[in-house]
């Protein structure tokens, strides 16, 4: 009794290219989707529409930001909870340095980045050098950062009002909910298509990056190879730590508010981002651009399916069901 | 029972292709009750193709497996198992955090009327069956607390737990000292005599005439002969495995060391919190110099690899004792990164744990060590990566892409690349621990040949091994560690594998 | 490591996309009569909801599904932000995508909302804003309940017919520091001044009816001799009475409650069944939304700029009356 069964060679090939551009051809069969069953107006889909397209972008900007530093961390083998509550965090800074505090536009905004990031090494600190999981830090560090955001703001969200008075932010900072390029991009979508480029950049070439995969692939083998892995891995928290203030910023100018409450949920989103975007929770196998491509996956999913009037707890099913779909097939992806 | 010689199991014509390589090619062989054949073969031979047939872990194959003359075709491991076929594996199937014993019987606990785990009985069977292969172990102990060589006893104890009657035993003794190895002979033998079938895979070619009945060599995907194991010499098997003689496998002895490079006096640590199943060093004396290979003996669990991991800054956090100077400067390496700054570079014990990160590129586990250097102002190049990995490579006979992941090379060539690593920081002294585990004859020579070569140019190497062949064949000199504390030091040119044994032992009976 | 080029096609697709896709500007400063085509027109109203899991938010989509299907030629379409700001403002602009007729919103908090419903009503959409308000004047009309008034009712209520020769009572609040709490706590305050009413307890219990039994467990442990409770919201004086039967209280103490929703578990039941005394109903605004909506479309006319909705007093005598009404 014998089996004929022998793996393909051209096939296996294909199937590791497909593999390797899983979260572009997902995010491609999702568009395709998207245009098909939108609701049209004039035979032209709704979905199509440039104001539409680029509220799908400027909804992915803050999760899409958040999700880079994430995927540096997961890449290292951590995970960060922290960054949903970081991002409150930031917006309540944000808001009450600008308007209760009357800070200047630019100091504010680097005390709010700064404080994101001494936040994040302070978690990788302990994480790294005492030998803590990261999952128990950033737990804490989410409790830390919502209790830090209540008691900053009096529990209450703080409104911003713009104007050169007391009480009121510099109106630069409402460009943050505006319009570019004849009020068409959104200005948190050129923010994002920035620090991606740069991420992605940064990832694919830098020594720093080779560290990170390194860690994450086999962090015993790193370390005995000379890496810093302490330092790499205190740097990484400290990254996502940024991002997410610089996401908090961006909520705080959009929605004219910091509210201790916002954010709240954001880590799994960009956790799911990054997953769909082909990088291996485990670490060491990943990148930005698949993050990218992720996070974007799911605004146009979120965005097709309000279009289409579904229901919002069937919305939250299908999209359960992507990312479990997306989670499958990492497992069948070929490994070595 | 019926008589010993009735086939057990009885493989013919199995072929199986991974991709367009054949593992393996019309292959075939037999096994009898009361029997243990020797499979033979360099790393890629199609040995463990062969065996994870066998044991139900590969479908999809060409050809008839035939047990007490049916023809079956195994679905999983589970079906083998039905079947008694058991296999133990290279890489051992056990649960690091449970005990011996949960180990043991992982899966099929015995109840007590209550419904919950009968522990008395499981600590009783499992204490019998550890006495019945000669090794007293705790089973309560957890199993990640033990090193490598007792888990490889526990899984063998674990296969005999579930009577299996064929034993499939994948490289059994390669992580085992010789008295271990002994001990593991006296029970095949025990279980050939009680009737079962035991297929035999080991690079150890002095323990097949011992050990084996029959032995079966196989090269690239087919049989290239099947001996008598009693009339086997160790020529024959070897130009059968590599197709061709071989001449010297340990290099020439040379004498072209200078200068002291490496000084430890009374060196010791302490611990901060003790960790189990670790014998940290304990009063260890030794040089080293410029060009001299020395290595590192003693019996299993003596502290070669704490050694090694202290100089290399990886060992357990404590406080130091005694001294260690390198080049005549007084030094103490604070992390691994500290001591790859100071001239030592590191060749771990276990590549798959500690050494590679297998689904990365063999590049990027290649030049991983030297990313710093390599870079210009934090970015790298891809061309400057490629070079540098390709010439190291190139210089170690390295074959295949830079470009695939590290787990498809063969073992041989995963531990150059780990030695390409190493060697790419330019070390003054280089630290093995055990370089040629699980590695086969051919690649053997060659790492041996690097290391004489890395001696040549100046390199003072340490290495720790657990094959006396090994240390006498290569090394210069060897420091025998038992209990942490250097016992004794011997001149291979004088010394044989005896002495080292009876120094390894020491004052044990 | 992969490939960067993977994002920049997907870019580059919304890029081009965006190029040939037209955005329909009609910047009629709120132009209600722009968007009347009588009876004969064909409208779709969206209905951005803050919070779908706070029961008077269903009530509310209820009220305006029930509501909307007597009008025919009325499409609603619902969407829930889940008390997300973020959500909320992005659920608004998808309803401009789809180009909806009139935009109906009760906003999560006001300052992030603000410049979506702005942006709405800039591009002629009426926009109707339910129970919270949005900063400015940049909307249709807001139509709600006062807050303050109802306090105010429940206080002259408890003070006349509970307690008219005064007594000891608790007051149970919602949510500290949100605005409905502070006005329903003053309002009450003003109810009852000067009627020999002491307020001997005063507890937050977050709108919640477990909470809200905690806290009243704690109440009448400390004063047994409490003669009657204020809870700010229906479910909170629930759990009060619970803790009160607990304590082997009930029957002597009296429960006040806010909110009447016309719902199983809402407080018309409670009142019909005798477990509290009496609620005011904090109405949703949903129908007089559908009202509103169907003078500016159908009958273009320009409705004014404030609502304010009465509330009603129930007790056990009009009850099941009411909870009838409530689910006509």
């Amino acid at each position: 009794m014998t089996t004929t069964e022998f793996l393909p060679g051209r096939g296996a090939a294909v199937a590791a290219t497909l593999f390797r551009f899983q979260s572009l051809f997902g995010l491609v069969l999702v568009l395709v989707a998207a245009i098909v069953f939108s609701p049209s107006h004039d035979g032209f889909p709704d979905f199509l529409t440039g104001e539409n397209l680029f509220n799908v972008v400027r909804a992915t900007a803050e999760i899409g930001i958040i999700a880079i530093g994430m995927t540096f961390v997961i890449l290292a083998g951590g995970i960060d909870l922290s960054v949903g509550a970081m991002l409150g965090l930031a917006a309540v800074g944000s808001a009450v340095l600008l308007v209760q505090d009357g800070f200047g536009l630019v100091p504010a905004v680097l005390l709010v980045l700064a404080a994101g990031l001494a936040f994040g090494l302070l978690q990788g600190l302990a994480s790294a050098v005492f030998g803590i999981q990261a999952f128990i830090v950033t737990l804490a560090g989410l409790q830390v950062a919502r209790g830090l955001a209540r008691i900053w703001s009096g529990g209450q969200g703080v409104a911003i009002a713009y104007g050169d008075g007391p009480g009121e932010a510099p109106v630069a900072f409402s460009l943050l909910g505006e319009r570019t390029f004849g009020g068409l991009v959104p200005v948190p979508a050129v923010i994002f298509a920035v620090v991606a480029v740069a991420a992605i950049v940064f990832l694919r070439t830098s020594a720093f990056a080779r560290h990170v995969y390194a860690i994450g692939g086999n962090e015993k083998a790193a370390r005995l190879s000379g890496v810093a892995v302490t330092r790499v891995k205190v740097l990484v928290y400290g990254l996502s730590g940024l991002l997410a203030a610089l996401a908090g910023i961006i909520h705080a100018g959009q929605l004219n508010q910091g509210s201790p409450n916002d954010g709240a949920g954001y880590e799994l989103d960009a956790i799911a981002a990054v997953v769909i975007g082909g990088t291996a929770l485990s670490g060491g196998r990943g990148s930005v651009s698949g993050t990218v491509a992720g996070a974007l996956l799911l605004s146009v999913l979120n965005n097709i399916l309000t279009l289409d009037n579904v229901e919002a707890n069937v919305q939250l099913l299908i999209k359960g069901l992507v990312i479990v779909a997306a989670a499958g097939l990492q497992r069948l992806r070929p490994g070595p | 029972m019926e008589e010993p010689g009735t086939p057990l199991v009885a493989m013919t014509g199995v072929s199986k292709a991974y991709g367009g390589t054949l593992a393996c090619d019309h292959v075939g062989f037999t096994v009898r009750r009361g029997e243990v054949h020797a499979l033979l073969g360099e790393n890629g031979a199609g040995k463990s193709t062969l065996v994870r047939i066998l044991s139900g872990d590969v479908t999809g194959y060409h050809g008839t497996v035939e047990v007490d003359g049916q023809t079956v075709t195994f679905g999983s491991p589970l079906d083998a198992r039905r079947r008694g076929i058991a296999m133990i594996p290279q890489e051992l199937d056990l649960v690091p955090g449970l005990s011996v014993a949960a180990n043991i019987f992982l899966g099929r606990e015995p109840h007590t009327k209550a419904g919950t785990a009968d522990r008395k009985r499981m600590h009783r069977e499992t204490r019998e069956l550890l006495a019945r292969i000669g090794i007293a172990l705790d089973p309560k102990r957890p199993v990640g607390e033990l090193r490598t060589g007792e888990q490889q006893l526990v899984a063998i104890a674990k296969a005999l737990a579930l009577d299996a009657r064929v034993l499939v035993m994948d490289e059994p003794t390669s992580a085992l000292t010789g008295t271990e190895a002994e001990r593991l002979a006296e029970v095949i033998g025990e279980l050939r005599d009680a009737g079962a079938g035991i297929v035999y895979i080991s690079h150890r070619l002095g323990e097949i005439g011992r050990i084996a009945d029959r032995a079966t060599v196989l090269r690239n995907g087919r049989v290239t002969g099947e001996f008598a194991a009693r009339d086997l010499s160790a020529e024959q098997v070897t130009e059968a495995m590599l197709g061709r003689p071989v001449q010297a496998l340990f290099r020439v002895r040379h004498t072209g060391s200078t200068g002291e490079l490496l000084r430890l006096e009374n060196f010791a640590l302490r611990p901060r919190r003790y960790r189990p199943g670790r014998r940290e060093p304990a009063g260890i004396t030794l040089t080293v110099r410029r060009g001299e290979i020395v290595g590192l003996g003693g019996l299993l669990g003596s502290g070669r690899t704490e050694l090694l991991e202290t100089l290399f800054g990886a060992g357990t956090p404590g406080r130091w004792q005694g001294r260690m100077w390198l080049d005549g400067r007084e030094v103490r390496p604070r992390s691994p990164r500290h001591a790859v700054r100071l001239g030592l570079a590191l060749v771990p014990e276990d590549r798959r744990i500690a050494g590679l990160a297998l689904d990365h590129s063999v590049r990027a586990n290649t030049v991983l060590s030297v990313v710093d250097r390599l870079a210009t102002a934090g970015f790298l190049r891809r061309r400057r990566e490629n070079a540098t990995a390709g010439e190291v490579l190139g210089e170690l006979g390295v074959s295949g892409a830079l470009a695939d992941p590290a787990g498809t090379l063969s073992g041989g060539n995963q531990q150059k690349v780990v030695l390409a690593r190493a060697l790419l920081t330019e070390p003054d002294l280089l630290l093995l621990d055990e370089p040629t585990r699980g590695v086969d004859v051919g690649a053997k020579a060659e790492i041996y040949r690097l290391l004489a070569d890395a001696a040549a140019r100046g390199i003072g190497v340490l290495l720790a091994s657990s094959e006396p062949a090994e240390l006498v064949g290569v090394c210069d000199r060897v420091v025998v560690l038992r209990d942490g504390r250097s016992e004794r030091e011997l001149d291979t040119h004088d010394a044989g594998e005896a002495e080292l044994l009876a120094a390894a032992m020491g004052e044990i009976r | 490591m992969s490939g960067t080029p993977r994002i920049l096609p997907a870019l580059a697709l919304l890029l081009a996309a965006a190029a040939c896709g037209t955005t329909h500007e009609n910047s009629g400063q709120g132009a209600t009569t722009a968007a009347c085509h009588g009876a004969g027109g064909r409208y779709t109203i969206g209905v951005s909801q803050a919070n779908l899991s706070e029961p008077y938010r269903k009530q509310m989509d209820d009220d305006i599904a029930r509501a909307a299907k007597e009008v025919p030629q009325f499409t609603v379409h619902f969407a829930d932000a889940q008390q997300d700001n973020a959500k909320q403002v992005a659920d608004v602009e998808n309803f401009l995508v789809q180009r909806i007729d009139l935009l109906i919103i009760s906003p999560n908090e006001a300052a992030p909302l603000t410049a979506v419903v702005k942006k709405a009503y800039d591009k002629g959409i009426p926009v109707l804003v339910l129970d919270r308000k949005v900063d400015g004047d940049a909307y249709t009309q807001w139509i709600g309940a006062d807050n303050y008034e109802i306090g105010r009712q429940a206080g002259q209520y408890l003070a006349e017919k509970i307690l008219p020769h005064g007594g000891k009572i608790a007051e149970i609040r919602g949510l500290a520091g949100s605005t409905p709490a502070k006005e329903r706590q003053d309002g009450f305050a003003k109810g009852i001044e000067g009627r020999g009413i002491d307020i001997v307890s005063t507890v937050d219990a977050d709108w919640l009816r477990e909470k809200g039994q905690q806290q009243a467990d704690a109440v009448f442990k400390a004063h047994p001799e409490i003669q009657a409770v204020y809870a700010q919201n229906d479910p909170m004086a629930e759990g009060a009475y619970l803790a009160a039967k607990a304590a082997g209280l009930a029957g002597k103490v009296k429960f006040v409650g806010i909110d009447g929703l016309p719902i199983p578990s809402g407080g018309i039941k409670a009142v019909e069944a005798g477990r509290l005394a009496a609620t005011f109903v904090y109405p949703t605004g949903g129908r007089e939304a559908v009202a509103s909506a169907k003078s500016i479309l159908v009958d273009c006319a320009k409705p004014a700029k404030t609502q304010l909705l009465p509330t009603q007093l129930v007790t056990q005598a009009n009850a099941a009356e009411v909870y009838a009404k409530g689910n006509r």
